[in-house]
């Protein structure tokens, strides 16, 4: 034990004597072995280590981290297409998740009992193709898309080889018929085919997968509903084809409801009838009547031809080359510029445009944009008819909207400008930022508006739209009656009767259309189908319902005030002294 | 010296391989913890979707109006029941926003 206490028994082992010896007196080249194995101890150390650092830089410092787990939940949302919303966020389009169900025949053992059971599931599926399906030498055939998410778990129970469900994705419009028109439909692989849906196709699938939000349109739900009903009873209760309507804001252009009926079902566009799907409101060119009468007064006003005080020759009927232009309430006496609109003669209005003549008339009509397709995010934009040849007649008929055909959209986004104070508006059905920097382009003077503003409210006053007016607000507007030319003539008893009105008309906000196509007179209008009995009183029953909703305050009738509210007690300014 | 060292690895050996099996082992139990709940949290995105859809659906005007005509003795609001202050107080704005005004849902 001494032994091995003193020597390094583990270095040389149980070496001789001898070769002890040999290995002193060789010590060089031991050295030089030890020094090898150190520089191998070094390297392989080196080695190593940098392994470790590798290993250490990967695993603990460099460790990957999964960014798509964080953030919002809009994040995650897997749809293809953004969600369309009304201007308060209320959904009028959204992608849900379904299932399409796939039948392999060549995995399905016991096809009669496949059949049966799909049968059971769904009893409208004929039995029969279902058969000649899985009896087919298909590899693959599609059975049946929009499953609901029961009937996907139903077939999951059923537990049979050979039907297997693919994950869709399915557009549905929870307000159903009511946005119909304004936005539209899309196809089974969620391309947009009208309306909105249509227009901003791209931009809702950008939005989609840029995770932005839901598309908010300027409609306003309680806008859009309050006039679809007041139009469908009208329609209902004068047995008329269709009816339009639309409410704009005069300033900004946005569309707070666009309505055309009859309506269609955009889950099922293809089993509507085909006329359904029209847009009247938007697409739909017609010939409007005296609605395009203060666009006449105000093209005369505006280049300073008439006065407010001018009065005009309606006596008698004009002949001009074959044709004959008559009042259908004749005053048959002069009449003045307020008269004209408020009795609507066209005799005035055509007198008034051979004053202006044909050239300032279309120059004007132009500036208006009423040549041209009316800007608008829909898919569904009419092209007014204008006559090619601008003749002296041309001139007196368009005087009083006759001869020239326009999209219901032109005559309101016109109306906005003429008593807006005199700035053309671009119709939109999207909703704007509040600030939204737009386009000023003036069409008439402010002045030539203000009188403009006066003449229409005198005419809901005292003229043809008095069933137009709502207590409680100064409404202000122009009915249009017009005869339909159908296959190149004007037939009597086949109408366009449509009215503008805007309230509240000393400082306008908002403008309302309505429009009948082929109404006929009931008991409770005498037998009268024209617009002052038809399409007047649709617009007055909307305005009384939008304006409280709008908060658009209705005036106080003098009596009422006497007992003020008590806040008027709180004002500092002291301006209540009387109290 | 160098028989220090070889224990000394062999226990970091031992010591690191058991390690790395239990890191390893509670990694896979922490993905499929999060495969669970990325599983739920898609469902749930989808059920909020579904929802959403069926509350637009079920607060549709037309419907609202049947049932509060049913259910509700109220009329529609006239415009004569609406009263805007004829001046606001000052600096006591806040509370007379018009009914109906503009608001964000």
């Amino acid at each position: 034990m001494r032994d091995l206490a003193t020597r390094r028994w583990w270095r040389r082992g149980s070496t001789s004597r001898r070769e002890d010896a040999a290995a002193q007196a060789q010590p060089a080249l031991l050295e030089r072995a030890r020094g090898r194995l150190l520089v191998t101890g070094v390297i392989f150390l080196l080695c190593f280590g940098a392994l470790v650092v590798r290993t250490l830089d990967v695993a603990v410092i460099g460790a990957p981290v999964d960014i798509s787990t964080a953030g919002d939940a809009s994040a995650f949302d897997p749809a293809a297409r953004a969600d369309i919303v009304d201007r308060h966020g209320v959904l009028l389009a959204s992608n849900l998740p379904t299932h399409a169900l796939y039948v392999e025949p060549g995995k399905i053992f016991d096809r009669e009992e496949a059949v049966a059971a799909l049968g059971r599931l769904f009893p409208d599926l004929d039995p029969e193709r279902t058969a000649s399906l899985i009896a087919s030498g298909k590899k693959s055939a599609l059975l049946r898309h929009d499953l609901t998410p029961e009937q996907a778990h139903s077939i999951n129970r059923l537990g049979i080889p050979g039907l297997w469900l693919e994950r869709q994705e399915q557009r549905v419009y929870p307000q159903g018929r009511l946005f119909a028109h304004a936005v539209g439909f899309t196809d089974v692989d969620n391309r947009g085919l009208a309306g909105v849906e249509k227009a901003a196709d791209a931009e809702l699938r950008r939005r989609a997968e840029a995770h932005s939000g839901p598309l908010a349109l300027s409609l306003d739900i309680r806008v859009q509903h309050a006039l679809a009903q007041a139009l469908q009873d009208t329609m209902t209760a004068h047995r008329a084809l269709g009816a339009a309507g639309m409410v704009m804001d005069v300033e900004t252009g946005e569309l707070l409801a666009l309505v055309s009926l009859p309506s269609f079902d955009p889950k099922a566009p293809d089993r509507s009838p085909a006329e359904t799907l029209f847009n009247r409101a938007t697409l739909g060119t017609y010939e409007l009547g005296s609605t395009f009468k203060p666009f006449t007064v105000a093209a005369a006003l505006d280049l300073g031809i008439a006065g407010i005080e001018d009065s005009y020759d309606a006596t008698e009927p004009i002949r001009v080359s074959r044709y004959l232009i008559r009042d259908h309430h004749p005053e048959n006496r002069w009449l003045t510029v307020p008269e004209i609109l408020i009795h609507s003669s066209n005799i005035g209005a055509a007198r008034m445009a051979v004053e202006v003549g044909a050239e300032r008339q279309r120059t004007f009509l132009d500036a208006l944009g009423m040549f041209e397709r009316m800007p608008l995010e829909t898919s569904e934009r009419g092209r007014p008819l204008a006559p090619r040849r601008w003749s002296e007649h041309t001139t007196m008929t368009v005087s009083y909207g006759h001869g020239l055909a326009v999209t219901p959209l032109h005559l309101l986004a016109n109306y906005a400008a003429l008593v807006n104070g005199g700035i053309a508006v671009t119709p939109t059905l999207l909703k704007r930022e509040p600030g939204e920097q737009m386009v000023q382009r003036r069409v008439i003077s402010a002045e030539t508006s203000a009188v403009m503003r006066m003449l229409l409210y005198a005419v809901v006053a005292e003229g043809t739209g008095k069933n137009a007016a709502v207590p409680g607000y100064l409404v202000g507007g122009k009915t249009g009656t017009a005869e339909k030319a159908i296959g190149g003539r004007y037939k009597r008893d086949s109408m366009i009767t449509n009215f503008v009105g805007v309230f509240p008309i000393d400082r306008p906000r908002y403008a309302v259309l309505t429009m009948m196509d082929e109404p006929k007179g009931t008991k409770e209008t005498y037998g009268f189908a024209t617009a002052g009995w038809t399409a007047a009183p649709v617009a007055g029953a909307v305005i009384e319902r939008i304006a409280p909703l709008l908060g658009v305050p209705a005036i106080v009738e003098p009596d009422e005030t006497e007992e003020e509210p008590a806040f008027a007690r709180w004002d500092g300014a002291g301006r209540h002294a009387s109290y | 010296m160098m028989r220090h060292l070889v224990l000394i690895s062999i226990a970091a050996f031992v010591v690191a391989m058991l390690a790395l099996f239990l890191v390893k082992h509670e990694v896979r139990g922490l993905e499929h913890e999060l495969a669970a709940l990325e599983h739920e949290r898609q469902s749930h995105v989808e059920a909020i979707r579904v929802l959403r859809s069926e509350w637009s659906y079920l607060t549709r005007p037309s419907r609202l109006a049947a049932l509060a005509e049913r259910h509700l003795p109220l009329e529609p609001v006239a415009p004569a029941q609406v009263r805007w202050l004829p001046q606001r107080p000052s600096g006591a704005s806040a509370f007379v926003t018009p009914i109906g005004g503009e608001r964000e849902l």
